[in-house]
C-alpha cells in the first residue's frame, strides 16, 4: 500500500507540475460543459443533470486515451521503465499507484464541473442524490476506461499507437452498450440477420447482442448515474477494473521476466 | 484478482519458453474471465439496491409491496411481447419522438422486480404473438392491441407489427387485460400496473350509494350541453372498474341497507324530512356520508351568461332544516358564496389550459381573467404571510400567525398529490362549510371529532349569494372586457376595500358516535305509510258508519304490516283497487344513539365534479373546466374506501423542479419581447459562466503553479550561481 502511495504521489505531482493537466483539463471542461450547458440549462425545464451524464462517457472516451497513453509508453520511451523495474516495488503496487493517480486527476477535473449543478440548484430545486450517483458512476466508468487504456500503454512503446488502440477499444466497449448507436449502424438487425444467413438460429444473434450489452460498462453507468446504487453494478466495475489492472501487471511482469 | 500475477506471469513465461506460452497465457486470461463472469452473474442474482433519489423514482412504492405481500394465491402475468430487438428506438408520436424499446426495458425491469418481491407468488409468462398464430389469435380474443409502427430510413419505409400487452390472472378466475402498455419510466409503469393488480385481487366491487339532485337540462340547439348531473365522475373507467354506485333516492324505500356503508349526496336540495331521517339513521349506524353541498345554484346559460337559480336545501313542506341537522352533528354549513382574491388561487393549473377557471376567448387566444368565485385552495402555510398581511401592525401579525391555517390543512394521503403541487382541487362558487363553533372555539358534540381539511386564502370575501355573478355579460370581446372592468370588477374591488376578508373553510370531516337529530322528534313517515294510515282510518270510519256498535280498528305500530310480493310483476290494477291500501316495506326501528362510529364529510362545492365542468363543455368558450375534479373524486373514493394503497400511489408524483431563470418583474406586467430579451441575456451569461468559470479557475491554478515553479527554479539557479 505504501509503495502504491509513493507512486501515486509521484504521478499526481507530475500531472499537476506539467502543462498536460491544464491543457487536457481545460479542453475537457470546454467540451463537456459547453455541450452539457445546452442540454441542462433550459428555462422552464426540470433541474436535472441527465444531459451532463449522458454526454460524459463519450467525452471520456475522447480524452482518457490522451491521459493513459503516456503512463507506461513514455516510461519505456525515455527508459525509466527499466529503472522502475529495478526498484524494490511490486508490479501490482506500481500499476495501482499509477491508476489511482489518473483517477485522482480525473476527480479533480470533475470537481470543476460542479459549477453546473450549483447553478441548477440556484435556479431550480435540484435533487443532489442522483447527482452524487452520477459522479460516482462517472468515476467508476472512468476507472474502467483508464484500466483498459493502461493495458494498451503497457504493450507498446509508441504513445500515439497506445492512444489510438485505447480510443478504438473504448469506443467499441461503449458502443456495444448504447442501443441507439447499435441501431444507427444497423448492428441490432444486422447481426441476427447475419447469424440467420449463416444458417444458425437468429436467437444466437440476439443473445450475442445481449452479451455485448452486458459486457459494456455503459449499461451499468446508466443504472448508477440515475441515482440507484446497485451492488451488481459495483461488482461489475470492481471486476472490470480488477481484470484489466491484473492484465496490465501480467504484461509488465512478463516484460520484467524477459529482461 | 484471485490469481497472483507473478505466479501466472512465471507460468506464462515458462510456458513460452517451452513453446506453448501464448496458449497458456490465453488460458489463464480465459479462466479469469470465466471466474469474473460468474462473480458478476451471482452479483446480479443476489443484489442490493439503494435508490438515492428524493422521490424514490426507481423504487416500487410501499403500496405495491404491500399488495404483493398480501397475495394469497398465485398472480400470473401473461406478457404478450414481440421480441425487444425488433422494437424501434425512435417512433414519431403526437407527443414527439418515443423510444419504444426503452419502454420494454422499463417493463422488463418492473416485471422482474414484481417477481422478486412476489417471492414465488408472481409468475411472468412471456408469449410472442409474432411467433405463433395461436397466440396472436388469443391476443385478439383478449383485446390486446398490436402496435403497428412505421419505421424507415431515407430509402425505405417499413410497417411492423409489435405487441406489448399484459393479462393479469389471479386465482384462476379473475383477470385484467392491459391492451397496450408502454411506460416511459418505472414510475408510470407502477401507476398503471399496481391499480390493475389491485383490481384482480379485489373479489367484488365496493358498492357506494348516492342521492342526486341534477341540474335541469337546458340545452339549446347549437349550445353546449348544460349540467345534467354527476355521471361523468361516477362512470369514469378508473372508478367503474372498482366501484359500483346505486341510487338510494327513493322516498318510499326503507332505511338504507347494511351493505351500503357510504352514501354520496350530490348537491342536496328540496330534502324531505323523510330523507333527512334516512341520512340520520345512516350515520348513526356507522355510515360514511359524503356531501357535495352548494349554497346557491348557478348555471351557465345561453351566450355563456351565468344564471342564478334559488337553491333550497329543504323541501317546501319540510319541518326540519338540513343545516340544523348538520349543526347537530357538528358541521356548520352556510348559504354563502366564497370569492378568493389571492392571485395564486385563480391561476390555471396548466399553462396550456388557461380556461381551467375563467378566461375570455378572443381571436388571439384565451385571456385569463381573475374571477374570484372560481379558485383552488392554495397549499402552503398562510401563517408565514402574516407579516405581509398585517402591514406593520404587530398585533394583527401575531393574530394572523396564530389563526391562519394552511390551504391544505391535513397530511391525509388524499391530498398528497395536491400538496406536492401546492394547489388543492379547483372549486366553483363554493359555499361555507365549517365545524360547529362557539365563540370561535370548535364546539363538537360529545364523542365526535372533526377537522377542516381545506381552507381558502386569507384574502377571501364571504357573501350571501348574489343574484348575478356574470363577469362578462354579452357582446364582442371588447364589450365584455369593458363589462368585466366596470360592472363586475370595479364594484367588487370597492367592496373588497370596505369589507373584512378572512379564510373560509371549504371541506370538513367529522366522525364519531353521533346522536340522532330525531331523538326527540317523531319518525317521519313515508308517503306510502301515510297513505296506508289514511286508508285504514277511512276503512275504520266506513265500518263504524255501517255498524255503529263496532269499535274502530286500532291502527299504528301494532297493526300488522302487509308483506311485499317480491316475486313476479305486480298484479294488474283493477278499477276497484284505485284506493287500495299501499304495501309498505317494514324498516328498522329508530336509533337514538349511534351504534357504530360514523363519518360525515362535507365539501362546499358540487360544481367541480358536475358533468359539464368535467367534460370540457365550456373549454372552447373560455372555461371553466375542472381539470382535476375527476381525479379528486377518484381519490376521494379510495380515501373513503380506505384504499390507502391507491391513494398513496396516486400521490406519488415527482417533485416539481422547474428551472426559473427569470423572476417576474414587479407589477406583474412586462412586454413579452423585453422578457424574451432578458431571458436571452441571462441564458448567455449562464452558458458562458458554465464553461469559462471552471476553465478560468483551472488555468489560474496552473498559472500559480507555473509561477511558483519558476520562482523555485530561479532560487535554485541563484543558489548554484552563488
Amino acid at each position: 500500500m505504501r509503495e502504491s502511495l509513493v507512486i501515486f504521489r509521484r504521478e499526481l505531482k507530475s500531472y499537476f507540475l506539467s502543462p498536460i493537466a491544464y491543457v487536457v483539463g481545460v479542453l475537457f471542461l470546454i467540451v463537456q460543459m459547453g455541450f452539457a450547458g445546452f442540454f441542462c440549462l433550459i428555462d422552464r425545464a426540470q433541474a436535472r443533470m441527465d444531459g451532463f451524464f449522458t454526454l460524459l462517457p463519450f467525452v471520456l472516451v475522447l480524452f482518457l486515451p490522451g491521459l493513459t497513453m503516456r503512463l507506461w509508453a513514455e516510461e519505456r520511451k525515455v527508459g525509466t521503465l527499466e529503472l522502475l523495474m529495478t526498484f524494490p516495488v511490486r508490479i501490482g503496487a506500481l500499476v495501482v499507484g499509477k491508476f489511482l493517480a489518473v483517477m485522482a486527476f480525473l476527480a479533480v477535473v470533475l470537481l470543476f464541473t460542479l459549477v453546473l449543478p450549483m447553478m441548477l440548484t440556484v435556479y431550480g430545486s435540484l435533487d443532489w442524490s442522483p447527482v452524487i450517483g452520477g459522479y460516482l458512476a462517472s468515476l467508476l466508468m472512468a476507472g474502467a476506461f483508464v484500466a483498459v487504456g493502461m493495458v494498451w500503454s503497457s504493450v507498446t512503446r509508441d504513445q500515439i499507437v497506445a492512444m489510438l488502440l485505447a480510443l478504438v477499444s473504448l469506443a467499441l466497449l461503449l458502443g456495444i452498450g448504447v442501443t441507439w448507436f447499435l441501431d444507427l449502424i444497423g448492428i441490432t438487425r444486422g447481426l441476427p440477420d447475419l447469424v440467420d444467413w449463416l444458417g444458425m438460429p437468429r436467437t444466437i444473434g440476439i443473445a450475442a447482442l445481449d452479451v455485448c450489452a452486458a459486457i459494456s460498462p455503459y449499461r451499468y453507468f446508466e443504472s448508477v448515474a440515475r441515482g440507484v446504487i446497485d451492488t451488481r453494478d459495483l461488482v461489475y466495475y470492481a471486476c472490470f477494473c480488477g481484470f484489466f489492472l491484473w492484465l496490465n501487471a501480467l504484461v509488465l511482469h512478463g516484460r520484467r521476466q524477459k529482461g | 484478482m484471485n490469481a497472483n500475477p507473478r505466479f501466472l506471469a512465471c507460468g506464462f513465461v515458462a510456458c513460452r519458453r517451452q513453446g506453448g506460452g501464448a496458449l497458456a497465457g490465453m488460458l489463464h486470461v480465459l479462466l479469469l474471465l470465466v471466474v469474473i463472469g460468474q462473480v458478476v452473474y451471482l452479483a446480479s442474482r443476489h443484489r442490493l439496491r439503494f435508490d438515492l433519489t428524493q422521490d424514490q423514482l426507481y423504487s416500487l412504492s410501499s403500496a405495491t409491496r404491500r399488495l404483493l405481500g398480501d397475495l394469497q394465491q398465485r398472480l400470473v402475468i401473461e406478457a404478450y411481447f414481440s421480441p425487444k430487438d425488433d422494437l424501434p428506438t425512435a417512433v414519431q408520436t403526437q407527443q414527439g419522438t418515443a423510444n419504444v424499446r426503452e419502454t420494454r426495458a422499463v417493463l422488463d425491469g418492473f416485471l422482474d422486480e414484481l417477481v422478486q418481491l412476489g417471492r414465488g407468488k408472481v409468475v411472468v409468462q412471456r408469449l410472442n404473438p409474432n411467433d405463433d398464430k395461436d397466440i396472436a389469435d388469443q391476443c385478439t380474443r383478449l383485446g390486446i392491441k398490436p402496435l403497428d409502427l412505421r419505421t424507415g430510413s431515407t430509402t425505405s419505409v417499413q410497417l411492423n407489427r409489435h405487441w406489448q400487452g399484459l393479462r393479469l390472472l389471479y386465482g384462476g378466475s379473475r383477470q385484467r387485460v392491459l391492451e397496450q402498455i408502454a411506460p416511459p419510466n418505472s414510475y408510470l409503469a407502477e401507476a398503471v400496473l399496481t391499480p390493475a393488480i389491485k383490481e384482480v385481487l379485489t373479489e367484488k366491487k365496493r358498492k357506494f350509494g348516492y342521492m342526486e339532485w341534477p341540474v335541469q337540462a337546458q340545452a339549446q340547439p347549437g349550445q353546449p350541453p348544460q349540467g345534467i348531473g354527476w355521471n361523468v365522475v361516477r362512470t369514469a373507467e378508473t372508478v367503474s372498474r372498482r366501484y359500483e354506485f346505486q341510487n338510494y333516492k327513493d322516498d318510499e324505500a326503507p332505511l338504507l341497507p347494511a351493505e351500503c356503508d357510504t352514501l354520496f349526496l350530490f348537491r342536496p336540495k328540496d330534502l324531505t324530512d323523510r330523507q333527512k331521517y334516512v341520512l340520520d339513521q345512516f350515520v348513526l349506524r356507522g355510515g360514511n356520508l359524503i356531501v357535495f353541498a352548494d349554497g346557491s345554484e348557478y348555471q351557465i346559460g345561453q351566450k355563456r351568461t351565468f344564471q342564478s337559480t334559488p337553491l333550497a336545501w329543504d323541501a317546501a313542506d319540510s319541518q326540519l332544516r338540513f343545516d340544523a341537522q348538520l349543526q347537530h352533528y357538528g358541521i356548520d354549513l352556510r348559504k354563502k358564496v366564497i370569492a378568493d382574491f389571492a392571485p395564486d388561487a385563480t391561476s390555471a393549473r396548466q399553462m396550456m389550459a388557461p380556461y381551467e377557471y375563467y378566461c375570455l376567448a378572443t381571436m388571439q387566444g384565451a385571456m385569463p381573467v381573475q374571477y374570484p368565485y372560481f379558485f383552488h385552495p392554495v397549499g402552503g402555510d398562510w401563517a408565514s404571510t402574516a407579516k405581509q398581511l398585517a402591514k406593520g401592525d404587530a398585533e394583527r401579525e401575531a393574530l394572523f400567525q396564530k389563526t391562519l391555517r394552511p390551504g391544505i390543512d391535513t397530511e391525509e394521503g388524499l391530498f398528497g398529490v395536491f400538496k406536492k403541487t401546492a394547489r388543492g382541487p379547483g372549486f366553483y362558487w363554493p359555499t361555507w362549510v365549517d365545524l360547529r363553533r362557539k365563540l370561535d372555539a370548535v364546539d363538537l358534540p360529545a364523542n365526535v371529532t372533526g377537522r377542516v381539511l381545506l381552507w381558502s386564502s386569507p384574502l377571501t370575501l364571504i357573501e350571501d349569494p348574489p343574484a348575478n355573478l356574470d363577469p362578462m355579460g354579452s357582446g364582442d370581446p371588447n364589450q365584455q372586457i369593458q363589462y368585466f372592468r366596470n360592472t363586475f370588477q370595479a364594484p367588487l374591488m370597492k367592496r373588497l376595500e370596505g369589507e373584512p376578508r378572512r379564510q373560509a373553510p371549504l371541506m370538513v370531516e367529522v366522525k364519531g358516535t353521533f346522536t340522532s337529530f330525531f331523538s326527540e322528534r317523531e319518525r317521519p313517515k313515508r308517503p306510502a305509510e301515510i297513505k296506508e294510515e289514511e286508508a285504514k282510518k277511512k276503512a275504520a270510519e266506513e265500518a263504524a258508519a255501517k255498524d255503529p256498535l263496532t269499535e274502530p280498528v286500532k291502527d299504528a305500530p301494532d297493526a300488522p304490516v302487509a308483506k311485499v310480493d317480491e316475486q313476479g310483476p305486480p298484479p294488474p290494477k283493477t278499477d276497484d283497487q284505485g284506493d287500495a291500501v299501499p304495501k309498505v316495506v317494514p324498516e328498522a326501528d329508530k336509533v337514538v344513539q349511534g351504534t357504530a362510529p360514523g363519518r360525515i364529510v362535507v365539501i362546499g362545492d358540487s360544481d367541480f365534479i358536475r358533468d359539464d365542468f368535467v367534460n370540457q363543455s365550456y373549454a372552447r368558450l373560455g372555461g371553466p373546466w375542472s381539470i382535476v375534479g375527476r381525479d379528486f373524486f377518484t381519490l376521494l373514493l379510495d380515501w373513503v374506501a380506505q384504499d390507502r394503497d391507491l391513494a398513496e400511489l396516486a400521490s406519488r408524483i415527482p417533485t416539481d423542479r422547474t428551472l426559473k431563470f427569470l423572476e417576474p418583474v414587479a407589477g406583474g406586467t412586462e412586454d413579452p419581447r423585453a422578457a424574451e430579451q432578458r431571458l436571452d441575456r441571462k441564458m448567455r451569461m449562464l452558458l458562458a459562466t458554465n464553461v469559462f468559470l471552471p476553465c478560468a479557475v483551472l488555468l489560474l491554478i496552473g498559472l500559480l503553479v507555473f509561477l511558483a515553479r519558476r520562482a523555485q527554479k530561479r532560487s535554485f539557479l541563484d543558489a548554484i550561481g552563488n
